[in-house]
């Protein structure tokens, strides 16, 4: 073997060295901005479903007016919680625990509103036996369920992600290119399963 | 020793048992639209309801499956028909035209039912819809017994109210656009290897008259490895054989849907 060939062989390992590490490195990083592109789209989803939810209100509270009328307080209450939900904006490139926190709590406001109204629903058999009212109650339900789909998908999503930039050798340079761990939508105690909607 | 090792496999295939067995939700092995698990219908009726179900599968790529349990493990009907849609993946992929519709019948508890729709069926079976199928057409006729009676007449309403809205051919043809050009690439890279290596093997042919070979091995072997790289999709296939099933699609389902008791 001349030194001719020995450099080009030499200058070839090398090139493909090179190569893998930055096909390497370069994979990692498209999966990881995938990931967190796919955290930030399932957090749209969430609040889609919740957004579902405040749409719901206004037709649900004004069936019901329909039949109980005096029920003031009630009304009030509600309405008030979902303007307060609704005004709850945030990031989504910046979904840190603490306004996934003031989201929580605020849709949690309109939650115990909604549970509320259900109570005083109970005292209006011929509400209940309303067509209307019955769909309502239907797609009310199925919002609920979306919810706690989406809610799920947003987490599992931050969980894979989470898992993947800790995994070694992606760990020493994930967060040099800026990618940090995510914090969960974590739910309240018993809130995991979605509320039941009876009237 | 030859107890030890009969021991042995029975304890790996125990372990192996008790593990499929505690993921209700993993893709079953024979895959088909009609699951009958709490024997709530005859052979007979099985069969219809699969040839029927597996007809309007192959020709609008729309999936409707039945699923029949006794035990529902704890999980609301809703909220496990979803997760049983999801991870099976009924209905196409993109498309998300599922629809999963769980059974468990009344026994000291009250019976459940529930329907289930991917996001592409939410905009024609909305949630009051699926509802009011489950109040008009099942729930009577479970009442009375009639369990089949009241799939068979849920399951008409759901074909009349999707048919026409996605079609296999259109279906396919999304299919083709999406497929990948990352195998593109790779033949790229391997392409320039090649071409430097060749530079290289010329440049070293002018000086010395014997015909070196050493590079060749390299960038034919990387070759063979990218060849292997290029895969096709694993989709169900609609459009063989009739009356025979291709399997799930790979929808996507995100609660939508309505739920019932007697």
């Amino acid at each position: 073997m001349t030194q001719q060939q020995k450099k080009w062989i030499i200058i070839g390992v090398i090139v493909l060295a090179v190569l893998f590490l930055f096909s390497g490195i370069k994979n990692s990083y498209n999966k990881m901005a995938t990931m967190d592109e796919q955290i930030t789209g399932n957090w749209s989803q969430v609040e889609n479903v919740y957004q579902r939810r405040a749409d719901l209100i206004p037709n649900l509270v004004s069936t019901v007016k329909g039949y109980a009328a005096h029920e003031n307080q009630t009304f009030t209450e509600i309405v008030e919680a979902r303007a307060k939900a609704t005004s709850v904006n945030i990031n989504p490139e910046k979904l840190d625990a603490q306004s996934l926190q003031e989201f929580q709590s605020a849709q949690d406001g309109l939650s115990s509103a909604l549970g509320r109204l259900m109570v005083v629903v109970e005292n209006y058999p011929d509400l209940k036996a309303n067509q209307n009212f019955r769909d309502l109650q239907a797609q009310l339900e199925g919002t609920e369920n979306r919810i706690t789909v989406e809610r799920r998908n947003f987490n599992e999503s931050v969980q894979a992600y989470n898992a993947f930039i800790r995994m070694f050798p992606k760990n020493l340079y994930a967060a040099v290119f800026g990618f940090e761990k995510r914090d969960y939508f974590k739910s309240l105690e018993g809130s995991e399963k979605a509320p039941e909607v009876k009237f | 020793m030859k107890k030890l090792l009969l021991l042995l496999i029975i304890a790996l295939f125990s372990s192996t048992l008790v593990s499929a067995q505690t993921d209700i939700f993993s893709k079953p092995a024979k895959e088909q639209l009609v699951v009958d698990q709490a024997g709530v219908f005859t052979e007979q009726e099985i069969a219809q309801l699969k040839e029927k179900l597996h007809q309007f599968s192959k020709e609008t790529s729309t999936q409707i499956l039945i699923y029949t349990t006794p035990d529902l493990q704890g999980y609301d009907v809703g909220d496990f028909a979803q997760r049983l849609g999801q991870s099976w993946g009924i209905g196409s992929k993109g498309f998300d035209n599922g629809i999963v519709i769980v059974f468990k019948p009344k026994n000291s508890e009250p019976g459940r039912i529930t329907i289930q729709t991917g996001y592409g069926i939410e905009p024609l079976i909305p949630d009051a819809i699926a509802n009011q199928i489950i109040e008009n057409e099942m729930i009577p006729e479970f009442k009375n017994g009639n369990i089949y009676n009241g799939f068979n007449k849920a399951i008409d309403v759901c074909i009349s109210l999707t048919k026409g809205e996605f079609t296999a051919a259109n279906y396919e043809s999304q299919i083709k656009k999406s497929e990948n050009i990352g195998g593109a690439v790779f033949i790229l890279i391997i392409f320039l290897i090649t071409v430097f290596s060749l530079i290289g093997k010329s440049r070293a042919g002018r000086h010395y008259n014997a015909g070196t070979k050493s590079n060749l091995p390299l960038w034919a072997a990387l070759f063979m490895l990218g060849s292997g790289s290029h895969r096709g999709s694993g989709f169900g296939d609609f459009s063989s054989g009739s009356g025979s099933f291709g399997g799930f699609g790979g929808g996507s389902f995100g609660g939508g849907g309505a739920s019932g008791s007697w």
